[in-house]
């Protein structure tokens, strides 16, 4: 894709400059935006802007850093312009550049993340700890280093945050009974960098996507799986130009795949009445709206119910494009959660269960229920938890 | 160009002259005839589609037979689709290279003359139809009006009023209706659909089914007396007429102006045919006309027709493809075509605007550009909607009071007193909001109410709107099955499915098929003085083509050498007219007056005894000698 060597400068040559000339200046793009009433100059001010030659008034606002990359505005743009993907990170990059400093939060992650690999700041010789929890065997390619079918690319938040590892080791379990050929990096892995991009390191980003690519060569594999959408994202889209050809599923519809295997496997009954939050990556992005619910539906005694806001018009956790890190700068600022506007709506289905797949989600909207005093109406559990929670041994 | 042209062998003149195609350049061929004494005229131009006839009838003029002439298309062949200006001239050079070895194999030939059959076939009931039906027939053409759903009318019966004038739609369209019903030159049959269409230009031969109606409408008078007495005390099945916002029983009539005012029985419904055991009352209350057959079958009616009128109309946007809209969810989410027939005084709620819950709307948001103007659903301008919108608004206002929002993204409005139609609704207190619709969710507290969210990109801001009714104006599509009757009548569909004209400004109800004529919204979303003026113009078309009595054909027809044909029977089954037959027992015989120049035949014959007029092997191989071998 060509939109790699797009920059601000050269976009009016290439064919996404040409959609951003066909903007309506119709608004839905700021009427569908998480922060579209909060910030100063929504997408549709941007482009107006631009058309006029005074992005410079843009880049000096903050408006970009309220982005979370959620894809809402390009789903519903009827033209068709690609906002999250081309222009709104473009925009994001000057913004940066013209910050005087980074909030402190969003820094430290992306120095972590340079430094370690992770944006915790974890020591990356422990990536690959919580494999000896996870109670069944996992191959690592640096140790075994055999061909296998599938390259199972963990993430940062499933291998160092404890609730992310839930998720990992029910992963782990489901691979291991479904009899997927997989193995893993282990401590060779590093973050994909999505959220480097997309709070525009370019560096980092480029930093982590040579390192991968590197790593990956080293090994033979046909497809890589991963838990983290984010993750899903950078390969998809960002990776080929290094030359990523694998074949790429995020763990989720990678199951909804095997689920008659999987079938067999889901005797527990599970007595929940489940709510499924999209996430923006998975959803949006790629339309794994049926995935993700087929699993659910799959689990016998789980009960399904619809948030107002779901598929296409999922709201986002907060947690995009770097949001991961900005929380005490929206606080800061007066800004709404996203994270506790969208657990609202999921308390007012009645669900005692908040069913997520992207591993960004689990410790926001756990935050964001104990913030609210929900944590003892509802819990938040991977797919892949339940699925594993609903397998005997 | 030219010079290299001149200095071709058997080339007498050439000559550039910027417009061949005005009188000038025609006069210019016609002097170069008598002073070189021609006999072949080749024109390096634009498509033979616009042209070839103009140039063969100055041809004709300067003396020649019409077809010693030969046409180079270097529009669409050559300038329009290179880029390479230099390669692009060498292949002009080739292509006229090509056309004067071609040229010099002609031989005379005459035009075929046919007669027309004075019929015309008209599909589609709604006011396009209509009307185009009324005008031929007033003409004293008789005319086939074949609709599929019960009664004529279409949308135009389901509106309220007329933009901008507010006039009813019933009051305007019903006195045509009843027309079509009493013109002795119309023969209408309604439930029906054309099955397959043959023949060409003057002479088609259609094949209409008439499904059943279980009511035979010669001896139904329309008492209605059987609906009255249907065992279903209730009416439960959700009408279509009213989009399912009222009910209707098995046994029913669209709508009360209906025509033909002729009762119909739905088989999916009416227990008679689910279970064979009703109690018929519906035949015991018919006893004196015995109307009611449920044992009608389907019938099959095979018409001659000189030209064919297309008006088969469009389909309403699915609101639901946009899921955040939601339609279909939320109960006080509409459409606008529901919320016609909720103003309407025949309508389920005799033209009180009342939610599904009974109440009376405080509160109204209507969404402009539905299912239009949108990547992800239809790229075009449905045309209509800014002005059905203005009108709903100010229908709404005037019957129920409520404070309405007009969500657009530009108001089009540009028609004779649509803009003062715009500034009337502006001034009576609609409040007009500049931005697309984002989001539509409940207000949360469980009264119905949702909440519409966009941004007010005038005031620069996202607004919030609670409202208790919302209507979605939805666009206009092309029928589901367009694409299946463009291929039952051979002519082209546009991109995004309607039916393309002939020429978008000169010939803009002229479909690609010689005789066969459209009108209204079959061929792009159009308001009704629009579609009114184009079926006027369609039946106009089909008028001068009857009237001229005969048609001319092509005389590009294949024919058999008899003597050569060894009677294998190779082409009867390929040829896609049927033109071919076997005759005395020995040799195939094409009538040329069905063949249409494809061509099958000649190339599929094996001993080559099939030859074409203007393709005949001389003329191919040598044309494409002269485009492979330079001079």
């Amino acid at each position: 894709m060509s939109a790699c060597s797009v920059t601000l400068e050269t976009l009016p040559q290439h064919p996404e400059g040409k959609e951003i000339l066909t903007c309506l200046q119709c608004g839905v793009c700021a009427g569908a935006c998480p922060y579209g009433d909060v910030m100063e100059y929504p997408p549709r001010r941007m482009i107006a802007m631009m058309r006029a030659g005074m992005q410079e008034k843009v880049f000096t606002s903050d408006s970009l850093l309220s982005c979370v990359a959620c894809y809402a505005c390009m789903a519903k743009c009827p033209r068709g312009i690609r906002l999250t993907e081309i222009l709104l990170p473009l925009m994001k990059e000057q913004t940066l550049a013209y910050l005087p400093e980074l909030p402190a939060e969003l820094q430290r992650a992306l120095q972590n993340t340079l430094r370690y690999g992770n944006p915790m700041g974890e020591p990356s010789r422990k990536r690959a700890a919580w494999v000896k929890t996870a109670g069944v065997p996992i191959r690592s390619f640096a140790e075994d280093r055999r061909p296998a079918d599938a390259l199972w690319f963990v993430e940062c938040y499933t291998s160092y945050y404890p609730r992310g590892q839930d998720n990992s080791r029910a992963t782990a379990r489901l691979f291991h009974r479904l009899g997927v050929d997989y193995a893993i990096l282990g401590n060779e892995e590093k973050c994909a960098g999505e959220c480097g991009r997309l709070t525009w390191e370019p560096g980092l980003f480029e930093t982590l996507m040579d390192y991968n690519m590197a790593v990956f060569q080293k090994y033979q594999f046909n497809r890589v799986v991963t838990s983290c959408p984010h993750a899903h994202n950078a390969f998809k889209n960002r990776y080929p130009v290094l030359g990523f050809n694998w074949a790429l599923e995020h763990v989720t519809p990678f199951l909804a795949k095997r689920l008659d295997g999987l079938n067999a496997l889901l005797t527990r009954k599970l007595p929940y009445l489940v709510t499924y939050h999209d996430s923006c990556c998975l959803g949006r992005q790629n339309e794994f709206y049926e995935a993700p619910r087929q699993l659910l539906r799959a689990i016998p005694g789980v009960k399904l119910v619809e948030m107002v806001h779901n598929r296409v018009n999922s709201l986002c956790c907060g947690g995009g494009g770097g949001g991961m890190w900005l929380d005490t700068y929206f606080k800061a600022k007066g800004y709404e959660r996203l994270s506790e506007r969208r657990v609202r709506e999921a308390v007012a289905t009645g669900a005692d269960i908040l069913a997520v797949s992207c591993p960004y989600e689990i410790s926001r909207f756990e935050d964001a229920l104990k913030v609210l005093g929900y944590d003892k109406r509802m819990m938040v559990r991977d797919v892949t938890e339940l699925l594993a929670e609903a397998m005997e041994e | 160009m030219t010079r290299y042209a001149g200095g071709l062998p058997g080339v007498a003149v050439a000559r550039e002259y910027k417009y061949m195609c005005s009188d000038p350049g025609q006069e210019l061929i016609r002097q170069d005839i008598r002073d070189h004494g021609l006999d072949r005229i080749v024109v390096a131009a634009c498509s033979p589609h616009l042209h070839e006839h103009t140039f063969r009838q100055a041809v004709a003029l300067g003396g020649l037979n019409p077809y010693y002439f030969h046409m180079v298309n270097l529009r669409e062949h050559d300038a329009w689709v290179h880029t390479d200006k230099a390669a692009a001239t060498e292949k002009a050079m080739d292509l006229v290279r090509a056309a004067v070895r071609r040229v010099k194999w002609h031989v005379p030939l005459e035009p075929r003359q046919v007669s027309i059959q004075a019929d015309v076939l008209v599909v589609g009931g709604g006011i396009a139809g209509i009307d185009a039906a009324l005008t031929l027939a007033n003409a004293g053409k008789h005319v086939y009006l074949v609709e599929r759903e019960p009664t004529i009318g279409g949308h135009m019966a389901q509106f309220d009023k007329t933009f901008p004038t507010l006039d009813c739609a019933a009051c305007i369209l019903t006195p045509k209706m009843t027309a079509v019903k009493a013109h002795r030159n119309i023969t209408l049959w309604t439930m029906a659909e054309v099955r397959q269409v043959e023949g060409y230009v003057g002479n088609f031969s259609v094949t209409v089914c008439r499904k059943p109606r279980y009511v035979l409408e010669d001896l139904c008078v329309g008492c209605l007396e059987c609906i009255q007495a249907c065992v279903y005390k209730q009416a439960k099945v959700p009408d279509a007429f009213n989009l399912g916002l009222g009910k209707r029983k098995p046994v029913y009539i669209p709508f009360p102006q209906a025509v033909p005012q002729v009762v119909v029985i739905d088989p999916e419904t009416c227990i008679e045919f689910k279970s064979g055991k009703c109690k018929k009352t519906c035949v015991e209350v018919c006893a004196e006309r015995h109307a009611i057959d449920f044992h009608q079958k389907e019938e099959i009616r095979t018409i001659q027709v000189g030209a064919i009128v297309l008006a088969t109309g469009f389909e309403v946007f699915d609101a639901a493809r946009i899921p955040y809209y939601g339609y279909g969810l939320y109960p006080n989410v509409y459409t606008a075509l529901e919320v016609e027939r909720l103003v309407n005084a025949s309508g389920p709620t005799g033209g009180e605007i009342l939610l599904r819950d009974g109440r009376k709307p405080a509160t109204v948001g209507i969404v402009h550009c539905v299912g239009s103007r949108d990547e992800h659903t239809n790229r075009y301008c449905s045309r209509v909607c800014c002005m059905y919108s203005l009108k709903l608004a100010h229908l709404i206002k005037e019957k129920t009071g409520a404070e309405v929002y007009s969500f657009y993204i530009d108001v089009r409005a540009p028609g004779k007193a649509f803009e003062e139609f715009y500034n009337r609704v502006a001034e009576e207190g609609v409040i007009f909001i500049r931005g697309k619709v984002a989001d539509i969710y409940p207000a949360g507290n469980g009264d119905g109410r949702v909440i519409l969210q966009a941004e007010d990109t005038l005031l620069g801001m996202v607004r919030k709107i609670p409202v208790d009714m919302v209507v979605l104006s939805t666009g206009l599509e092309p029928r589901a099955d367009a694409a299946a009757v463009r291929r039952l009548f051979n002519i082209g569909c546009s991109s995004e499915g309607f039916f393309l004209e002939r020429h978008p400004k000169l010939a803009p109800v002229n479909t690609f098929a010689d005789g066969i004529f459209m009108a209204g919204c079959c061929q792009g979303p159009k308001d009704i003085p629009d579609t009114v003026a184009q079926s006027g113009a369609a039946a106009a078309q089909a008028l001068a083509l009857i009237d001229a009595g005969v048609v001319e054909l092509e005389p590009n027809t294949a024919h058999v050498v008899e003597d050569a044909c060894s009677g294998c029977k190779t082409c009867i089954p390929l040829c896609p007219y049927s033109a071919i037959s076997f005759v005395e027992e020995k040799r195939a015989y094409i009538n040329e007056i069905l063949c249409k120049g494809c061509g099958t035949c000649v190339a599929a014959c094996p001993s080559g005894s099939i030859r074409q007029n203007l393709f005949e092997d001389e003329e191919i191989f040598d044309e494409i000698e002269g485009l492979l071998v330079p001079a």
